[in-house]
């Protein structure tokens, strides 16, 4: 499948037209759609539009090759690293993100996000071995020290498959916190750790905290959940070399998201780092402790927003960080980085933007969307992917500098949808570069938490996240049903609010808008691939249907009245009682729930949050009744 | 030269060694030694409600508060400010897997994981009711057994499945106690005997007391001994599955029911709050002491203090109800015994005074099992 048009054919007008011709080159070209491998040499010729949206990359143990996952193009790339060519390319399961490879290195491992599985490549052969079957949305994976159990995180069911590589077969799953999403390795092998890009869902007049999961690999089983509080959206983890501390980095941001937006011309809203996480020697139930510092990687009048990747030098001497939304990579001086968390409390650490002077010895400019570092086993060079360049950037690591660009055969023309990409992943369109859409949409999606969006007041109109996939025919927009449009939404609307700035020129609006209404739809992996309903989501349905659910979410329009409507759940800080009806598809996806982010599960939008029974009449409902109902809301 | 004390206790455990070459073949030694937690010496409440033994580590829940105990020494009491849902754990079960233990709380079901609980209560999921009596696991589902019926939680996909009055042959919504079998789920129902689920099928069957009497048993070895059924377990070794009532014990081998009474065999008495098994053996934790069964050799063995001498007594009833006692030095916390389980030859035993441990009698001799085993 040319996937890496998902979003151009979502976009086009043409599409029923694209959707014929796709189904019958799909009849003409079977084996071609499958998960087999299709060995090719780099290749320039793709066709318009089809970008390969590289996103992961990790060397082979030689350090000869260097492999690069693909998310739009379904497939795994081989860079040559001396002559700094692509020399293969394999499809594998849709959507990938993330990819390991043996400790051998004979095998890959890719996990594909929409397709539930795991795609294991022969690397001297170039061939899909076998597909593996994991836990919802695979992302972040890692083989065990001696390569016989595999690690998958997965972001849709909130857990890690642990899966035999001798048999193929799960052996179990374990709970990790919400949306994980990258996996490491310790250096000693004795431990997984997990980083959960949403935090704990919570009150939302409380600030978030965030989850490291660590698993023990001996027993297979969680040892420890680490503790990060005021941040979100963890990222990749890397671990020091041991002379270095045994210490963890991973980039995080930190929002002040019960502050009033408004202020984001003040500085310091919302703001990015890394947390350093020392590792207790000893874990369990009463001995673990881990000790957490976060140091911002911010200056005081620039940010450095979408800290995604990190990598160390292999002599633990530098890290680096990859700055996606700001097209940057930082280079800290570990050294520097010491002397800084000696010399200030950690308590202050969190909230100090004098930091990265002290630390930062290099900001070294990369193509769009930065979302991945990783440095040769010479420690000569780095390699950063650009996701939305479909490129390499090239690092001289002795002396700092851009080496070069390496092009991984995307299209050269940039499209419509490409370019809203980069602009919902560029952050200089902010007031001192604090933000960009992505910030707070991670995946076109949700950051988990309630913000105090526009209104001037403290603690006054928070509300919750809401979702961009698949909204294009859902308006108006926003909890309170303002903007009738998405260009009212993503351009003045944005520029006053939350960019403090000019904000997009019209055809920069126009690029964006396009591309807002292209992002697609997750799979649903409550409903069966047959679309036949289990017991509990038929008795469900009738529930929904008997209880005239339909009336405010008529499923003809993604079960969105498109209207506003007040349900009973204005609290003493709102403003006004009427919210915009949410569109329900993958609600599972999606909690907090109700506008304001108060209700943390389905169950509580009834259970807690509709005493009055004006969010329809369900105070008469069974709690088995109330279970079907939530399993069918799950289907949608 | 020795004091009559000490002789006695000479005496006393030179029987004990002789009574248990009888019993060897079947049974493990007899407990004579234990060790007692109690308020005295860290225990946040004398009330044990439960026990789970997880490697080294034992689980006990109590009235006010878990206890983690690591090489006999408690090494953590969590209470609601560490984030337990609420003071009273009445069940645990450990996901040999996972290692996730989940708890049955008066204020919900919540899972220990990594150092953290994550809390399920009625009204944030699908739980059917915030009193819930026990928890047992089956593969990725997590069985529930609540006031209001039991519940099935698929950890995998968030799913709360009900089986109550309304969608199983529940006569009365109390389930107290649950277990996993052979392919089969076992419930306990507190007025409404015993209910199987058969997993493949996705149906139940009842088992109820065929003569309905509440306060005789007529139809003895005929059905489950009374409807008012406290507790259920599973003995994989025999396939069989063991009820506690509060009027009696009964055993099911899938033809053949065996009922007990303490009128007309060894078990302490009728009042039974759960049982246990391993290998033939079954423990029953009764009002009046801790009841063991050789189910093989219909060897009765009861353990309980001595209101007498303060020490232990062991009391063994063979087949010919033919009593045996036996002093010993030390004893359980308490003769009311709500629970109890097995750390391989060792036991710990929830009782309302505080826990139990059984040591077995090779850890005195600084002998390994087999090693004891060939010196007899």
């Amino acid at each position: 499948m040319k996937a890496g048009s998902r979003r151009d054919r979502r976009g086009s007008s043409l599409l029923p037209y694209a959707l014929v011709v796709a189904s019958v080159l799909a009849a003409l070209l079977a084996p071609a759609w499958t998960e087999t491998a299709q060995v090719s040499a780099a290749s320039s010729g793709t066709s318009q539009n089809n970008y390969l949206t590289p996103v992961a990359a990790r060397f082979s143990p030689d350090g000869t090759k260097l492999y690069v996952v693909c998310e739009d193009d379904d497939s795994v790339l081989a860079v040559d690293v001396r002559t700094q060519r692509v020399v293969g390319k394999a499809k594998v399961g849709h959507n990938p993100k993330d990819l390991a490879v043996s400790p051998d290195g004979k095998t890959l491992y890719v996990s594909n996000e929409w397709s539930d599985t795991v795609s294991v490549l022969d690397t001297a052969q170039w061939k899909v071995r076998r597909t593996l079957a994991t836990g919802w949305g695979p992302r972040g994976l890692t083989t065990d020290r001696l390569g016989k159990i595999l690690y998958v995180a997965n972001s849709i069911g909130n857990d890690v498959s642990v899966l035999n590589l001798a048999t193929g077969a799960e052996l179990k799953r374990l709970s990790a916190l919400r949306s994980p999403h990258y996996v490491q390795l310790s250096r000693d092998g004795r431990r997984i750790y997990v980083s959960n890009l949403l935090p704990y869902l919570t009150s939302p007049d409380e600030s978030p905290v965030s989850e490291l999961t660590v698993i023990e690999t001996q027993k297979q089983t969680v040892a420890e959940r680490i503790l990060i509080p005021g941040v979100l959206e963890l990222r990749h983890i890397a671990e020091a070399p041991g002379p270095q501390g045994d210490y963890l980095l991973i980039p995080f941001m930190r929002p002040k998201n019960l502050n009033p937006l408004i202020q984001v011309a003040n500085g310091w809203i919302l703001t990015h780092g890394v947390a350093i996480v020392h590792m207790a020697k000893a874990s369990g139930a009463s001995t673990a402790h881990s000790a957490v510092t976060q140091i911002l990687l911010d200056d005081i009048d620039h940010y450095y927003a979408g800290v995604d990747g990190a990598a160390f030098t292999p002599d633990g001497r530098y890290a680096l960080v990859t700055h996606s939304e700001a097209a940057t990579v930082s280079v800290i001086d570990t050294r520097l980085l010491g002397q800084r968390l000696r010399h200030v409390s950690a308590a202050d650490l969190p909230n100090r933007l004098d930091t990265a002077r002290e630390i930062v010895v290099h900001r070294l400019p990369t193509q769009s969307d930065p979302t991945d570092v990783v440095v040769a086993p010479d420690g000569h060079s780095a390699y950063v992917v650009n996701r939305l360049d479909d490129s390499l950037t090239v690092l001289d690591i002795p002396r700092f500098h851009v080496r070069s660009r390496i092009d991984l055969g995307g299209p050269k023309e940039i499209s419509t949808l490409r370019r809203g990409e980069q602009l919902f992943h560029d952050a200089k369109f902010c007031f001192q570069g604090q933000f960009a859409c992505s910030t707070c949409h991670p995946d076109d999606h949700i950051d988990g938490v309630a913000w105090n969006l526009e209104t001037p007041q403290l603690g006054r109109d928070r509300v919750a996240n809401r979702t961009l996939r698949n909204i294009a025919e859902t308006a108006p927009f926003k909890w309170n049903g303002h903007n009738p449009d998405l260009e009212t939404q993503c351009g003045p609307r944005i520029a006053k609010f939350l960019f403090h700035s000019e904000g997009f020129n019209a055809k920069q609006l126009a690029d964006l808008v396009a591309f807002v209404k292209s992002i697609p739809q997750s799979p649903n992996r409550h409903l069966a691939s047959d679309g036949q309903l289990t017991g509990a989501q038929e008795r469900g349905r009738n529930i929904f249907f008997q209880k005239s659910c339909h009336t405010c979410h008529p499923p003809a329009t993604h079960y969105t009245a498109k209207t506003s409507s007040d349900v009973g759940t204005a609290s003493k800080y709102d403003t006004s009682g009427l919210f915009d009806i949410p569109q329900l598809d993958r609600i599972y996806e999606k909690p907090p729930y109700l506008h304001n982010g108060e209700a943390q599960s389905l169950e509580e939008i009834w259970t807690l949050y509709n005493p009055t029974d004006k969010h329809g009449v369900t105070s008469d409902m069974s709690k088995e009744q109330l279970n079907d109902l939530v399993e069918f809301l799950k289907t949608l | 030269m020795r004091s009559a004390l000490q002789s006695r206790w000479l005496v006393t455990l030179a029987a004990l060694f002789c009574f248990s070459q009888v019993l060897l073949a079947q049974t493990p030694a007899l407990y004579t030694q234990w060790e007692n937690f109690t308020t005295a010496n860290g225990m946040p409440d004398a009330k044990v409600f439960s026990v789970a033994v997880d490697g080294d580590r034992v689980w006990a829940g109590t009235e006010d508060g878990l206890v983690l105990i690591e090489k006999s020494k408690i090494t953590k009491v969590f209470h609601t400010a560490d984030g337990l849902p609420n003071r009273v754990v009445t069940g645990i079960a450990v996901d040999k897997k996972t290692g996730d233990v989940w708890l049955a709380t008066f204020g919900g079901l919540s899972r220990f994981s990594g150092g953290k609980f994550q809390n399920f209560n009625s009204m944030t999921t699908g739980l059917a009711n915030d009193i819930v009596y026990g928890v047992a696991i089956q593969d990725e589902f997590v069985w529930v057994a609540t006031a209001a019926g039991v519940n099935r939680f698929n950890t995998r996909t968030g799913e709360w499945s009900i089986f109550s009055d309304r969608t199983a042959p529940m006569h009365e919504p109390w389930a107290y106690g649950i277990a996993v079998g052979d392919q089969k789920v076992y419930v306990a129902v507190w007025g409404g005997g015993i209910l199987e689920y058969d997993i493949a099928g996705g149906y139940w069957k009842p088992y109820t007391d065929p003569d309905g009497e509440m306060e005789i048993v007529l139809f003895k070895n005929q059905g489950l001994i009374h409807d008012i059924v406290s507790g259920v377990s599973y003995n994989p070794n025999t396939g069989m599955f063991w009820a506690s009532t509060y009027f009696g014990m009964s055993g099911y081998d899938g033809h053949n029911w065996f009922n007990y009474l303490s009128t007309d065999s060894g078990l302490a008495s009728d009042f039974v709050n759960a049982t246990q098994t391993r290998g033939d053996d079954v423990w029953a934790c009764t009002d009046k002491g801790l009841s063991y069964l050789n189910f093989k050799t219909n060897t009765w063995v009861t353990y309980r203090p001595s209101k007498e001498s303060g020490h232990g007594e062991i009391v063994i009833t063979g087949p010919a109800k033919k009593e045996t006692k036996f002093d010993t030095p030390t004893s359980l916390a308490h003769n009311y015994i709500l629970n109890l389980a097995f750390q391989g030859e060792d036991i710990w035993v929830a009782t309302a005074a505080g826990l139990s441990h059984g040591m077995h009698q090779s850890h005195k001799e600084g002998k390994t099992n087999e090693q004891a085993r060939a010196s007899r």
